[in-house]
């Protein structure tokens, strides 16, 4: 291509060339700190290793070895050379075992949309059956790991495409020649170190931003025509400059994500809502695991729907000393009026406080506009192009303040009669930390301000009552008892469950090969009907269910005072294991720390498994021993591993029957357990036809989980099988073995 | 055994059966021969290189003669009465009485010869030191005074070193009595005479004068304990000993010469005797009496007497059973308890249980690794468990047992011994040099295994095939295991902990914080007390709402000092109002934990200027986080 050529045509041609080494440039430079990142991971591995095995070392220093005899070399023309011969002995070789990571409780994990690795199984398979990897990679739709990587484009690379691009239109009038010479400067810099690089990225962005914010050149659409050309699939040009818009705007110097509070105990804390400060431990808290982001349920639940099981004293009856605020003019005698009106004036003041909050897990966000700037917020990836031209998120915050205490002024007439005492208010300075912890506070402890001023430690309460006097408008109250559900007797209560039970079992024998995950349902001011979830699939529902404690379809637990091991208990006859805050008087509430537990039904959530050893099997590969006897039905272990979905269980499948060796084990109608990557040491359990455990898929505290158990009385040291098949839950799904047999 | 019984029993048969018994004979070899080759190779190698003491067994604990600590095992006692020597008795009214010698007895190992060496290696082993009376008077003295050396019969067995040909006794008196300056020392004697065998060339004596009194004068004399034929040369009974004088500094042998005293005249034989010096010393074996085949003389060397009385038995027995002559078998013979008169017939099952043939054995040694059991009931138990490839069935007999003796079908090799063996190297216990020490394990053993009373129904064919059922083994394990993260071997003292199954694993804990580290719409606070909580949660394993009270003050005991420390004790309030909000806690509890809090808090030393700087560092983090964005999690995309 000639000089002239490319003087020619500067249009969208040349962009395009640009476009196109900046993007190699920079997806070198990627995998230049990829290989570097690889390297330094490879080398601090090599250390630990090296650590261990000096650790062994010691250790076989320490050992007698065999005694050593001389081993004499001579040659007529060199000296002697005596050196001592060690005489190692043979050591016999294990079957092979690829690598798996150690776990107890099974870890969800996501579709693989895309094929990791192309799977080498000796060159007689592949020559056998040259189809198979086609079709493997067919079912990924021809997506392969490290495939098409020119294809590929983030965020990340995107942003820097452009402002890499970004000097070719400042310097467009100027010469080709420079501009080359600019990029081979600008490369050079950039391999010295990516660190650099970005911060010059970044500070030349910030700078231009901030000397001539208006007048700051953006980007110029041919370079955004050019990578939109480049790569149609991200997107027409206004999407991409949109998109560089968002990314480019968060990278403003001190700036918080918007979704981001600042940290309460920091000196940035702001006041914020109670929502707000809480939001975070609100949506990434798991009530199933009691974890945040646990790695087993990916849907958690908000807190803002559940209802209060018990209404604590709200108020602590007595002052908490002579300065308490209860002695300020007039409280302790209209106190209580204020809170009966409060409390008659609830249902409407919650409703306009929950609007008014976020609603993390709902997509449907009302469209006020004060919360419309929330919206951008969190799913601005997608909807950022709805409101471009947005300010910036202190503002919205500005914005929140005032419009809410333009709210309070609107509804001056507060149920409390909080009288402003007679002397007046001490001007004190309410940091932000404070004034969000207090509204935190608020919601829960509502009124009783001593406790309120205990927990925020740096206010009287007599301050905190005057703050919640300026605040009075923005805050929950307290809820009032849920009177129109009365209660039941128990007696009548108990009888109608028997039934129900009955009823339910009867259902589920009818078909019993279909079990579906359970979901907690959530369908507020609606009983558990024919359209709950839980019912339509047929499973109960469970105290993390949103529906009230009286739901008909919840399993009330057992009252049994024995073991839980035959069908008298309820528990046992619907497969579930007893659950600790609904069977309390089996014993599966108590004894936490020790294994003496009266109930023999809640082993699985305890984890009260066997010792189990590993060695090779009499029958193939490795096997599992059990290092006690055990009795006849005696819990041994749970299989744990992770959590695919059917869909994924195929992919994996296939390849698992190609090595023979399958991990997989159907869970429910969703999901599968996969033991290969990820698992416990049950996972070497090998199939027999005439085996001494059996697996059973039981219903743990909300969870399917597989629990094997001794199907005989096992002797030490016996090897454990299970029949991969005809386990409870219809079993494998894939076994390599059987399968192999039973194809001819 | 198998071939010489053939030709025995054909020895009897007529010609018309040769060739079916030469079938016969075929199966017989096909079913025995090989367990009976690779028993006989692993009897010679116990034999060499012996892996485990029989006598350690719990059922042939009649094997362990030892009783007590005194009698170890066996010796050869020597009491010695006095020290005789006539010159000396005008001396002994002097002033410095001296009325006993030390005497030193040395046990003389004469080795065999090796290629290079010139003369026969020997070897002193010193056995002791003991005051010997002089020239005592019987009268005065009692028995049981006198002074008396063991010399233990181990050190009459071979040696791994040198093979040893003689072994003799020798004996050293040093006196260092004042000697009368004019009177010469007359001891010379003639060696050949007062010692009964002949003795090694120990005869050096010297004529040369000694000029002063305290000259300590040292007498020797040497006693055959073992000739190189290996019989025992001394019995039991009382001896006196002559002994000659020799100097204290030898002349070199050079100018060593072989000359008589006393006027070149040779004193008659027993002459000697009666001038001195001689050494009166009583020998006695002694060994456990009950058990005479562990005393010396029959285990590692056959002695005079019991080849005698071996053939006074083999007479015996061949002609009691004149009778069963041909069924027996000709191997060699071992003397037997001749109390015991039991009868044992070998019946061997082969082809399908059809064809029998007996033997009989009139003593109690296994068969196969001619080991003693001495009882029948310990041989049938050796049997079972030495000789698993076999099946051993006992049969009561009229003359005493019979045992069926066939194949065991299921033997399958596998190991069915300690396997805290096996982790050690393999082939490691077959060491040459002797005992190898295992690998050190703990055990607390809390009780002692039930032992049935010892009975032979045991071993007798029972009809539920599983006898072995109602033993509870010590351990079922009886193969190597893995740890299952390395595939490295268990080792013995690893076998208790669990350890590859701790609730949270490295990886998980690392993953969890990394997780929550992902997210980028989450700060710095939230996010130390969200991991902190998740580890614990993980570490204790809470599975239940009525747990978390319980979880929640735990927490605080455990990270308190730490959430304090890091600032972090509002995001922890927040943390509590959170479980407040699931219901999972009351404001009590909240409560108590913050008051928890403070107390720590306060019992906590000062760190203002650290909390400002952690401070800081929180929020910077935060910052740099955002940098980083593109890509990474949020909370929002979690929940929706």
């Amino acid at each position: 291509m000639g000089l002239t050529g490319r003087k020619s045509e500067k249009g969208p041609v040349c962009w395009r060339r640009r476009v196109k080494s900046e993007y190699m440039r920079l997806r070198q430079l990627k995998r230049f700190r990829r290989a570097d990142e690889v390297k330094s991971m490879f080398s601090s591995n090599r250390q630990k290793i090296l650590e261990r095995t000096d650790i062994l070392n010691q250790e076989w220093k320490l050992r007698r070895i065999q005694p050593t005899s001389k081993m004499h070399i001579g040659f007529s023309e060199f000296s002697r050379q005596v050196i001592p011969l060690k005489t190692l002995n043979a050591v016999a070789s294990v079957p092979v075992m690829y690598s798996w990571s150690p776990l107890q409780q099974n870890f969800m994990v996501e579709d693989e949309t895309v094929l990791h690795n192309i799977p080498y199984m000796g060159d007689e398979i592949l020559d056998q059956d040259g189809t198979f990897i086609e079709e493997l990679i067919k079912n990924y739709d021809g997506k392969v790991h490290g495939d098409r990587e020119c294809g590929f484009i983030n965020d990340e690379i995107f942003v820097e495409l452009v402002n890499a691009l970004n000097q070719y239109s400042d310097n467009e009038e100027d010469d080709e020649e420079e501009d080359q010479h600019d990029c081979k400067f600008e490369k050079m810099d950039l391999c010295d170190g990516k660190d650099d690089a970005e911060d010059s990225h970044k500070d030349q962005l910030n700078s231009e931003s901030l000397n001539n914010d208006g007048s700051k050149k953006f980007p110029s659409d041919k370079i955004f025509e050019a990578i939109s050309s480049m790569f149609p699939d991200k997107g027409s040009t206004e999407e991409l400059k949109e998109k560089y818009k968002e990314l480019t705007e968060q990278q403003l110097p001190g700036a918080l994500p918007p979704e981001c509070t600042p940290n309460i105990d920091g000196p940035n804390a702001k006041s914020v809502q109670r929502e707000q400060s809480l939001h975070s431990f609100h949506t990434l808290f798991c009530r199933r695991c009691f974890k945040y982001d646990c790695f087993l349920h990916p849907f958690h639940a908000t807190p803002n729907t559940y209802k209060r099981k018990n209404i604590e004293n709200l108020v602590d009856g007595k002052p908490c000393g002579i300065y308490c605020y209860m002695y300020m003019d007039g409280m302790v005698r209209e106190y209580p009026a204020g809170v009966i009106a409060e409390r008659a004036k609830t249902p409407s003041k919650r409703t306009v406080s929950r609007r008014r909050g976020r609603l993390p897990n709902s997509n449907s966000r009302p469209s006020t506009p004060t919360v419309n700037t929330e919206t951008k917020d969190t799913d601005s990836d997608r909807e950022g192009g709805a409101d471009g031209n947005d300010c910036n998120d202190n503002d919205d915050d500005k914005k929140d303040e005032t419009t809410s205490s333009s709210e309070a002024n609107s509804r001056c007439q507060t149920p409390v009669k909080l009288k402003l005492s007679s002397e007046p208010p001490e001007n004190v300075d309410w940091s932000g930390a404070e004034a969000s912890l207090f509204r935190v506070l608020i919601g829960t402890y509502y009124d009783n301000f001593c406790a309120i001023a205990r927990l925020i430690g740096t206010k009287t309460c007599r301050q905190v009552y005057e703050f919640r006097v300026k605040e009075s408008s923005i805050i929950a109250r307290a809820p009032a008892v849920d009177e129109n559900t009365p209660q039941r007797k128990k007696k009548r209560k108990h009888r109608l469950w028997a039934t129900h039970c009955r009823k339910i079992q009867l259902k589920k024998d009818g078909s019993s090969n279909h079990v579906y995950n359970y979901q907690p349902c959530d369908h507020p001011r609606q009983p558990c009907d024919s359209s709950c979830p839980c019912v339509t699939a047929q499973n109960f529902c469970e105290k993390f269910c949103q529906c009230s404690s009286e739901c008909q379809n919840r399993f009330p637990g057992c009252r049994c005072k024995a073991q839980c091991n035959t069908k008298q208990c309820p528990c046992y006859l619907a497969v579930r294991e007893c659950d600790p805050d609904l069977c309390l008087t089996c014993g599966a509430a108590d004894h936490w720390d020790s294994k003496n537990v009266s109930c023999k039904n809640c082993s699985i959530q305890r984890g009260a498994k066997k010792h189990l050893l590993l060695a090779p099997s009499d029958v193939a590969g490795w096997g599992i021993f059990i290092k006690e006897p055990v009795q006849k039905n005696e819990f041994i272990s749970e299989y744990c591993g992770e959590i695919i979905s059917q869909d994924e269980a195929d992919r994996r499948g296939k390849v698992y029957d190609k090595y023979m060796c399958s991990f997989l084990f159907n869970l429910n109608n969703d999901f599968v357990v996969d033991a290969t990557r990820k698992g416990n040491k049950i996972r070497f359990a090998n199939h027999s036809v005439n085996p001494n455990c059996y697996a059973k898929v039981m219903m743990v505290n909300g969870d399917h989980r597989i629990g094997i158990f001794a199907k005989r009385a096992i002797q030490t040291g016996e090897e454990l099988f299970f029949d991969y098949r005809y386990s409870q839950a219809d079993a494998l799904k894939y076994v390599g073995i059987e399968r192999e047999m039973e194809i001819p | 055994m198998a071939p010489q019984k053939y030709s025995a029993q054909v020895m009897n048969c007529k010609k018309p059966k040769m060739e079916q018994l030469q079938a016969d004979h075929e199966l017989f070899l096909q079913a025995f021969e090989k367990p009976t080759q690779i028993y006989r190779f692993l009897r010679t190698r116990n034999l060499i290189a012996p892996i485990l003491l029989h006598r350690t067994l719990n059922f042939m604990s009649h094997r362990n003669s030892r009783t007590n600590a005194k009698s170890l095992t066996s010796h050869l006692q020597l009491t010695f009465t006095g020290f005789f020597h006539k010159n000396d008795k005008p001396c002994q009214n002097s002033e410095n009485d001296q009325n006993s010698v030390s005497l030193e007895v040395l046990l003389v190992k004469v080795c065999h010869k090796k290629r290079k060496d010139v003369s026969c290696p020997i070897k002193q082993v010193p056995t002791g030191k003991k005051q010997v009376p002089l020239n005592p008077n019987f009268s005065q003295t009692k028995s049981g005074a006198f002074p008396s050396l063991l010399v233990s019969s181990n050190e009459f067995e071979p040696s791994n070193s040198h093979m040893v040909k003689s072994y003799s006794l020798l004996f050293r008196v040093s006196h260092t009595g004042k000697r009368d300056p004019n009177g010469f020392i007359n001891c010379e004697t003639d060696e050949n005479i007062d010692v009964k065998e002949e003795l090694p060339s120990r005869k050096k004596r010297n004529s040369s004068h000694r000029g002063d009194g305290e000259i300590p004068e040292t007498f020797v004399a040497q006693m055959t304990v073992f000739d190189k034929n290996r019989r025992l040369q001394l019995l039991d009974g009382e001896y006196e000993v002559s002994m000659q004088q020799i100097e204290d500094c030898p002349v070199s042998k050079k100018r060593a010469t072989w000359e008589t005293i006393l006027d070149g005249k040779r004193l008659p034989p027993f002459e000697t005797f009666s001038q001195g010096p001689t050494l009166q010393f009583t020998l006695r074996w002694t060994g456990d009496s009950s058990d005479p085949s562990m005393a010396p003389v029959a285990k590692p060397l056959s002695t005079r007497t019991l080849s005698e009385l071996h053939l006074l038995v083999r007479k015996q027995t061949m002609a009691k059973d004149s009778v069963s002559t041909s069924m027996q078998t000709r191997r060699e013979q071992s003397p037997c308890e001749p109390r015991q008169k039991l009868r044992i017939f070998y019946q061997f099952l082969y082809n399908n249980n059809t064809r029998q043939q007996t033997e009989a054995r009139d003593d109690l040694h296994c068969p196969w690794c001619t080991l003693n059991c001495r009882k029948l009931y310990s041989l049938l138990k050796h049997l079972k468990l030495s000789h698993s490839r076999f099946i051993f069935n006992y049969v009561p007999h009229p003359k005493g047992a019979r045992i069926d003796v066939s194949i065991n079908e299921c033997y399958d090799g596998s190991y069915v011994g300690n396997p805290q063996d096996i982790h050690s190297q393999p082939g490691f216990a077959f060491s040459r040099n002797g005992p190898v020490k295992r690998t050190a394990v703990t055990h607390i053993l809390v009780c002692r295994p039930k032992r049935f009373k010892p009975s032979l129904s045991e071993f007798l064919e029972s009809e539920d095939g599983e006898p072995e059922q109602q033993r509870t083994y010590v351990s079922g394990h009886n193969r190597l295991y893995f740890h299952s993260d390395s595939c490295m071997p268990l080792r013995p003292q690893e076998m208790e902990v669990d350890s590859e199954d701790e609730r949270d694993p490295e990886w998980l804990r690392e993953k969890t914080t990394t997780q929550i580290e992902e997210f980028t719409d989450v700060n710095e606070g939230e996010k130390e007390v969200m991991k902190l909580w998740n580890l614990h949660v993980m570490k204790n394993g809470f599975i239940s709402d009525n747990q978390m009270t319980q979880a929640s003050m735990l927490f605080v005991e455990n990270c308190g000092p730490y959430i304090i420390r890091r600032n972090l004790c509002r995001n922890f309030l927040l943390h509590l109002v959170n479980l407040h909000d699931f219901n999972l806690v009351t404001t009590a509890t909240i409560d108590r934990a913050m008051v928890r809090m403070k107390e720590i808090e306060e019992s906590l030393p000062e760190l203002e200027e650290g909390q400002d700087s952690s401070d800081a560092t929180c929020n910077g983090h935060a910052v740099s986080s955002g940098v980083s964005l593109h890509g990474k999690r949020t909370k929002s995309g979690v929940s929706d």
